[in-house]
This record gives C-alpha cells, sequence and structure tokens, in this order.
C-alpha cells in the first residue's frame, strides 16, 4: 500500500483506505506540523486522569452509605485495585499492541484508545450503578487500562518522525500532557462529584458517566487532527547532521530484534529504577511530609504538597526531554541519576534541620527527573534503535512501569513500617528508605553507562517496515 | 486558515491544561500558610 494516496488494492482494483487507515492520515503538503503535538496532548491529557484515579477511591467506598461506609459497601483496599489493575493493563497492553499502532497508525490507535479509555468509565459507571465491582475492575481497570497503554504508546513514533530535529521536545511536549492531565482530572472529578450528589446519591455514577463522555470526546479531537508525515519528508531548511555521533544510529532495528539487545535490557534497568525511586515517593508524599515535619505540615498542606510534585513531574517531561536534544539522552539520564543520588543523600538532613521549602524544592527536583525520565526515553529509543519500530519498541519498554510502580510503593512503605516496629522515630523512618533509593539510581547510573550503539549486523535491512 | 486552526487546536488542549495548573497552583499556597 503506498503511504502517499489514500488508496489501498485488492488485486488490480483499487480500493479506497478507511477514514482511520494510516494512508488516509498521510499529510498535505500545506500541514504544519505543531498541529501535531495538541493531537498527542488531547490524548495524553486524557489518560493522565489515572494519576488522579484515588479521588474517587473514598466516595467509591460510600456508594450505600452516602455520607459514611455502611455494611455492603466496597472497602478501600477493594477499590484500590482498580488503580493497580489499570496500570498493569497498562504496561501489557502497550508490549502487545504495540506493534499494530505502529502499523495501523495513529488515528486508528486513537480511536481504539479513546473507545477502550471512554468505554472503560462507561462500563464502570454501570458496575457503580449495579454496584458490581467486577464490572468497574473490567470497566476502569481492564478497558481503561488498555485505553491507557495504547493511547500512550500511539502518538509517540509520529511525534519523533515530524520532528527529527527535536524528537527530545516533541515527544516530552506530549507525554507532559499525561503529567498533566492529573491536574485537570482531580478538580475536575470533585466539580462533577458535587454537582451531581443529592441526598440519596454521591454523585459518583454521573461524574464516570459524564468523564467517559468528555475523554472520548477528547481523546477523538486528537484523532481527528493527528497526520503522518509523508515518506521522505523532512523540515523544511533541516539536513541531518553529516558528523555521525556514536549513539544516535541512522538504521533502524526490527522490534523483534530490538527487545533481544544488551541495550534494550540496559534501557529496561534504567527506565525502571529511575521510575521505582520517583513513583516510591509519589506515592507515600503525603504522610511522609506530615511525619518528616511533625505537627508542622496539616493534611491539606501534604495535599498541596502532593500539587506541586504534579506539577514539577509534568514540567520536568518538557523542560528535561528538551534539553536532552542539546546534552544527548545518556548525559541527561546521567545527571538524572548522580543529581538524583545527591538529593535523596541530603533529604534525611534537609527533614532534621527542619527546612520546608528545601524538602519541597529537593523533592520538586527529583520529581521532574522521574517526569524526565518517561518523556527522555522515547528519544533515546530511536537514537540507540531508529525511526522504523520505536512506539512498538516503547511499548515493550514500559513494561519496566508496570515492574517499578508494584516495587517502589512495596519498598517505600515496607521499610518504614519496618522501620517503625523496630522503634524508630516516624520523623526518621523514611531515611533508610532514602539510602536505598540511592542504591536503585546507582544500579539506574551503572545500566546507562553501560549503553553502547547497537551493532551494524543487528540493523534492519530494509528502509520501509 | 492553517494559523488560525493551529491556534485554535493549541486552545483546545491548553485552556483545560492552565486551568488545571491554576488549581494547583491555588492549593499549593496552602503548604505554606
Amino acid at each position: 500500500m503506498s503511504a502517499a494516496t489514500p488508496f489501498g488494492s485488492a488485486g488490480n482494483t483499487p480500493v479506497r483506505a478507511g477514514i482511520l487507515d494510516r494512508a488516509r492520515t498521510v499529510a498535505p503538503g500545506s500541514y504544519n506540523r505543531f498541529l501535531v503535538p495538541p493531537a498527542a496532548l488531547a490524548v495524553h491529557l486524557s489518560i493522565g486522569q489515572a494519576y488522579a484515579f484515588s479521588t474517587f477511591n473514598l466516595p467509591l467506598t460510600k456508594l450505600l452509605g452516602i455520607t459514611q461506609s455502611a455494611p455492603g459497601d466496597w472497602s478501600l483496599k477493594a477499590v484500590g485495585w482498580t488503580f493497580s489493575i489499570a496500570i498493569l493493563f497498562l504496561g501489557l497492553s502497550a508490549a502487545l499492541f504495540g506493534r499494530w499502532a505502529e502499523s495501523a497508525g495513529p488515528r486508528k490507535a486513537m480511536c481504539v484508545a479513546a473507545c477502550c479509555f471512554g468505554g472503560g468509565f462507561l462500563v464502570s459507571a454501570l458496575g457503580i450503578h449495579l454496584h458490581e465491582i467486577d464490572l468497574l475492575y473490567f470497566g476502569y481497570g481492564v478497558l481503561g487500562g488498555c485505553g491507557l497503554g495504547i493511547g500512550y504508546i500511539s502518538p509517540v513514533s509520529t511525534l519523533i518522525k515530524w520532528f527529527p530535529d527535536r524528537p527530545g521536545m516533541a515527544t516530552g511536549m506530549a507525554i507532559m500532557g499525561f503529567g498533566g492531565g492529573a491536574m485537570i482530572a482531580a478538580p475536575l472529578s470533585i466539580f462533577l462529584m458535587d454537582y451531581f450528589k443529592t441526598p440519596e446519591n454521591n454523585g459518583v455514577f454521573e461524574s464516570f458517566m459524564t468523564m467517559g463522555v468528555i475523554y472520548f470526546l477528547f481523546m477523538m479531537f486528537g484523532a481527528a487532527i493527528v497526520r503522518v508525515p509523508p515518506a521522505d519528508w523532512k523540515p523544511r531548511g533541516w539536513t541531518p547532521s553529516v558528523t555521525p555521533k556514536k549513539l544516535v544510529t541512522t538504521a533502524n532495528v526490527h522490534v523483534d530484534v530490538a527487545w533481544k539487545t544488551r541495550q534494550f535490557w540496559l534501557l529496561w534497568g534504567v527506565l525502571c529504577m529511575n521510575v521505582t525511586a520517583g513513583i516510591g515517593v509519589l506515592s507515600q508524599a503525603s504522610p511522609m511530609i506530615q511525619e518528616m515535619f511533625a505537627g508542622g505540615v496539616s493534611a491539606a498542606g501534604a495535599a498541596s504538597f502532593v500539587g506541586l510534585l504534579s506539577l514539577f513531574n509534568m514540567g520536568g517531561r518538557f523542560v528535561w526531554a528538551s534539553v536532552s536534544d542539546y546534552l544527548g539522552r545518556k548525559n541527561t539520564y546521567f545527571i538524572f541519576f548522580v543529581l538524583g543520588i545527591g538529593l535523596y543523600a541530603l533529604v534525611p538532613s534537609i527533614g532534621m534541620a527542619g527546612s520546608k521549602p528545601l524538602f519541597v524544592l529537593a523533592f520538586g527536583v527529583i520529581l521532574s527527573m522521574y517526569g524526565g525520565g518517561f518523556a527522555t526515553i522515547p528519544a533515546y529509543l530511536r537514537d540507540i534503535f531508529g525511526t522504523m519500530h520505536v512506539g512498538a519498541i516503547h511499548g515493550r519498554l514500559l513494561t519496566a512501569w508496570a515492574a517499578a510502580g508494584v516495587l517502589g510503593p512495596v519498598l517505600v512503605s515496607y521499610i518504614r513500617d519496618f522501620q517503625i516496629q523496630n522503634g524508630v522515630p516516624k520523623a526518621q523512618a523514611y531515611s533508610v528508605t532514602m539510602y536505598i533509593m540511592c542504591g536503585l539510581l546507582l544500579i539506574g547510573l551503572l545500566c546507562n553507562v553501560c549503553i553502547r550503539a547497537v551493532s551494524p549486523e543487528l540493523h534492519h535491512r530494509e528502509t520501509e517496515v | 486558515m492553517v494559523r488560525l486552526k493551529l491556534a485554535l487546536c493549541w486552545l483546545i488542549v491548553g485552556l483545560p491544561l492552565v486551568w488545571g495548573v491554576a488549581k494547583t497552583m491555588q492549593n499549593a499556597i496552602k503548604l505554606f500558610q
């Protein structure tokens, strides 16, 4: 099938490609490439809602009792599984459907993601209405999780192809949306529940229905405006560098070959360690600041701290990924790990000194590097494996996120509990955790240092998929 | 026409994001009160 015309062929008869097919999304000459980041942002801002799912946790435990949990209401632990299932399916679907999303094109992938994510909300709403938690797990966890995974990877390779001159900045812009989505979803969920609540109903069912429709439409808007560049397209006035860089390939590595290479697993380690360190802090941020500054930070103040961390997480995605275009990916990750080790090692002293602004700043920078790690990895993959299968390879690499999503929070909470059981004061219970995080970042640093270019023998022979 | 479309698309995704960031910043003040 030609990439330049909207026609496919069946035997000798030309067949017009469907509206969602890659062939129909090839950009016309007048297309402005800066329309692609809003398309990607529309998807990522929507699926970023996942980070704010916890706003529904308590209301979901009061569906029968309305003001407080009644017998028969779901427990917080049972509701908590919904988010874990969603993250698990994010990793699985990104790994399983990455190759399909690459060949189907961004529009089809975004539509499927919109149907899964929006539909997941609607199925969950039905589960809430019938008070069937399995439907909530299936709706938000399984369907929604698949929407998260497919939606996350769908615009990445398209952006890299449109911005060969600034791949870090382009993917950073999109992945920034995933961090920013929670900042929209948290106040939106609270507003909707307030709007729909009555004395007999806490408004969760209606909020899920409304959010399902809003997110579906918003993601479909992204699918409608996204375009892929014509074959051999280059930005005007841009010529690829003639002096080859050691870690930036102009060749391509097939996804089935890439994931068997040493480089893939080293990058997996880099992402996993960087995410483990960040996600562990994110999951415990609220109790951590309250316990380390006993009496100095209220619950509302702690919630503000979590909000500020989201802001640093979002900003870091754009800033660090853009900076990586100038510094190189390996150097950027080197900074993440070295600076991260230094900051984690300093946190216990900052806590003991009682300096709240320094504490917030230290964790702000740590979280900016957590977000930066997510946003820089697609460009790192493109540098190492080329653009051909970067979306599919990225999908498989996201299993590192799923692993870190379990490892990080478990590590932080387990060590804290162990410390407290052994008589360590709550304010100091996080010190050992911080030093363990330093160790994890050191492993990540070593993985990063070991990354070398892929052997030319493994390069793909053809230029087209 | 292309520029208008571009501005409109950025506005559609930018406005909710700015609203979310503003809400977060508003709440962040509480931390230092």
